[in-house]
């Protein structure tokens, strides 16, 4: 393994370099050196354990007694269970309503706190905080203000309005709505992150150039900033539509996919499949299915993202 | 000449690092050094460091009177471990984990099986216990080592505040929680108190676990077994309707302040409420009593059978079972250590607690152990009787998990949407079982 990752580079060097090699083949060998040990790390704990995923949801797994092949078995058991159906549809709502929040927040955010003075820097980090802490405690902080009595903090609010206590994750209506606002938040100040080294890249003298026009404010975002931070709205884009889909943590620790299933995602259920009923084949076809569509969806983004560059 | 050193001394470099990765991944998967040693036995435990100090101790004693050593390994997330070394065909030669497991390592060949009549000291153990580990085949596969059953855990001042009794059955159960949310029994004048505290989610199964105790004492079974290996799943009985519209009648849809606010999301590590001091009751395992002495205090409450239902008393009862894993070929070590883990100076050894760490050994499974008596504790009497008068495991024959969690999601699915029928969900409920079991070759 360690020998043949630099291997092809080197024989590449040697055919067209003829006479010179030794010189050459060195300066192919090293960028590969260089390279080797992201690759190796990638290999050994990211394709790896890929390959073998989906080599392992062709089969009944048993790891001591031998797999057992059984074709596309666990798809369609995977594809035709009502339980995960009905997880694609909170994904999708999860995942969309996530995104789009996040996008939209962390743009406010960005408009807000874009700039150089010292306050905004410091405002900048305590935005940014939810983002660097971990889901879990996230997911415990919000527990308690969801808490589902008027000693909760949020419907310690809604009692001083007047307003009775709402059952944020134990109403099956609600529960998913409660987590996407969750997710929000945390999700929002990373793709503030981004959008502000995008603002950063804006051009200054269009901005001059339209105040001296007299456009409005909304002119102003429209046809100048949101154009020049497109790059970085495709990035934010994408990730935000690879971490909806497979959003977990968030999901889990919250409300554990309950009540009556209402929140269960793709990969909660994925989840209890692989750990909790000891079917790895199945987890792992389901995990497959979702690795098809993010795949898709990546490739889609891209190819309009590139469609749109041209024109 | 420099250049060239230059150039090669990150190559070298990368080479060395490329080298130790490829050894660290070749290495993790293959088992202890010492794993050939016939005088040495691989055991697993799942535990927490706190619990793996009790078990050192054990095994400790154990090298010291038969000169067989112990490569010891507590392991939190067991079963995915379990898993990946399965996958190397080479087990640990010993394994101390829930009876519930049994009949999902069993079906994947993991375990070999036992004759009682081979454990030195085995005829101590109580055939109820015995009976716990027969496998879908009729024979053993594993040797008791631990066991509890539910008990109610009830706060005596709040009781005794409000003038009330220890509640017997299922009614006097309800308007001592009733009491318990209305008549602000802490005194603080704030409607801050509550019922009973149930872990109502279906993440890993609570819901079928902590409602199994309900089920038991109204007459339901979740499957039922043929007596010739074959099950029939038994959730649309008129007692499991009942129950569960029972429960969820008086408890889950019922007064406010019953269950705990949340009841319906919680699990065990979120359902504090107890300890917490702002609930009054909560059926439990006694594995609890430790920490509620040091969070709520002894004097408060009191550990009492759990009140009785049309059917009767019986409790949930579980525990842990010592496995040997299949094919390691030390069967006399194995068993050597299985019979001190049984006999009564290991069972003791277990279920003392020193420096404050938590026994590993609840019940004893050798009878000549007396709970009350080898902890000085009285309350370890109740849950003894529960165990050994009034107590049901779950079915650990088949592959257990599937049919815990179906029935977890069924439950907290009915718990949830009051306006529901239980009868038709209970239905589904049974058509799911009957699957699960069919998955199995298992169904009747």
């Amino acid at each position: 393994m360690t020998a043949t990752v630099p291997a092809p580079a080197a024989r590449r060097g040697l055919d067209k370099r003829g006479p010179h090699k030794r010189a050459f083949d060195k300066k192919a060998v090293v960028p590969w050196l260089f390279l080797a040990p992201g690759l190796l790390l990638a290999l050994v704990f990211k394709f790896w354990p890929m390959a073998k995923g989906i080599w392992l949801s062709f089969f009944d797994v048993r790891p001591f007694l031998g797999d057992r092949w059984v074709g596309l078995d666990n798809y369609t058991r995977v594809l035709t269970d009502h339980r995960f159906q009905d997880a694609i549809g909170h994904t999708l709502i999860l995942g969309i309503g996530q995104s789009v929040g996040a996008i939209l927040l962390g743009f406010a955010l960005a408009l807000l706190l874009e700039g150089q003075a010292r306050s905004l820097k410091i405002l900048r980090t305590a935005v940014f905080l939810p983002a660097v802490t971990a889901t879990a405690v996230v997911g415990e902080l919000w527990r308690l203000m969801y808490y589902p009595t008027s000693d909760g903090l949020l419907n310690s609010g809604l009692h001083l309005l007047g307003l009775g206590p709402v059952q944020f994750l134990d109403n099956p209506n609600i529960a998913l709505y409660s987590t996407m606002v969750m997710g929000i938040w945390i999700w929002a100040p990373y793709n503030m992150v981004i959008l502000l080294a995008g603002l950063a890249g804006v051009d200054r003298s269009l901005y001059e150039a339209a105040a001296m026009d007299g456009v409005s404010l909304w002119q102003r975002l429209r046809y100048i900033t949101i154009p020049a931070i497109r790059p970085a709205l495709v990035i934010v884009l994408t990730l935000a539509t690879i971490r909806g889909l497979r959003v977990f943590t968030e999901v889990y620790v919250l409300t554990g996919g309950g009540p009556a299933g209402s929140t269960d995602v793709w990969i909660t259920r994925a989840y209890t499949l692989g750990f909790t009923r000891n079917d790895i084949g199945g987890a792992s076809a389901a995990s497959v299915v979702l690795l098809c569509v993010t795949l898709l969806l990546t490739v889609t983004i891209n190819y309009l993202r590139k469609r749109g560059d041209a024109r | 000449m420099r250049d060239h050193r230059r150039r090669r001394r990150p190559a070298a470099l990368l080479v060395a690092t490329a080298l130790a990765f490829g050894t660290a991944a070749c290495g993790s998967g293959s088992g202890s050094a010492s794993s050939d040693d016939p005088n040495t036995l691989e055991v697993w435990t799942r535990s927490d460091p706190d619990s793996a100090a009790t078990y050192d101790r054990v095994f400790a004693a154990f090298t010291k009177k038969t000169g067989i050593k112990i490569d010891y390994q507590p392991v939190i997330n067991f079963d995915q471990q379990l898993q990946s070394r399965a996958s190397t065909k080479d087990l640990p030669d010993v394994m101390i984990n829930d009876t519930a497991l049994m009949g999902s390592y069993q079906s994947q060949g993991l375990l070999k099986p036992i004759d009682p009549a081979s454990i030195t000291g085995g005829d101590q153990i109580t055939d109820k216990s015995w009976s716990s580990t027969v496998g879908i085949d009729g024979k053993h596969y594993g040797v008791p080592y631990s066991r509890q059953a539910m008990t109610l855990m009830i706060r005596t001042d709040w009781l005794k505040k409000l003038g009330l009794e220890v509640p017997t059955t299922w009614q006097e159960m309800l308007s001592v929680a009733k009491a318990f949310a209305t008549e602000d029994p802490d005194g603080d004048g704030k409607a801050d108190t509550y019922g009973i505290v149930a872990p109502g989610s279906a993440q890993n199964g609570y819901a079928a676990w902590w409602s199994s105790s309900f089920l038991w004492q109204g007459g339901a079974k979740l499957i039922e077994p043929d007596g010739k290996g074959r099950y029939t799943p038994a959730m649309d009985s008129a007692a499991a309707v009942n129950t569960v519209t029972w429960m969820k009648d008086n408890l889950f849809c019922g007064e406010k302040g019953v269950l705990q606010p949340g009841a319906i999301t919680a699990v065990t590590s979120t359902a504090t409420n107890f300890q917490d001091g702002n609930a009054g009751m909560y059926m439990t395992g006694p594995y609890n009593i430790t920490t509620f002495d040091g969070t709520l205090g002894k004097d408060k409450y009191e550990v009492v059978p759990a009140p009785a239902g049309p059917a009767g008393g019986d409790v949930l009862a579980e525990g842990e079972n010592v496995y040997l894993g299949a094919r390691t070929g030390k069967d006399k070590q194995e068993r050597a250590l299985a019979a001190f883990l049984v006999s009564p100076e290991g069972q003791k050894i277990a279920m003392t607690s020193v420096d404050g760490h938590q026994p590993v050994v609840r019940i004893p499974v050798n009878s000549t152990l007396d709970a009350a008596k080898v902890r000085d504790d009285a309350r370890w009497g109740v849950v003894q009787k529960a165990y050994e008068d009034a107590s049901q495991q779950f079915p650990n024959a088949p592959s257990f998990a599937p049919i815990k969690q179906d029935t977890a999601d069924a439950l907290n699915s009915i718990f949830t949407y009051c306006g529901g029928d239980v009868r038709s969900q209970l239905g589904e409920l049974n058509d799911t079982l009957a699957g699960d079991l069919k998955d199995q070759d298992l169904l009747k």
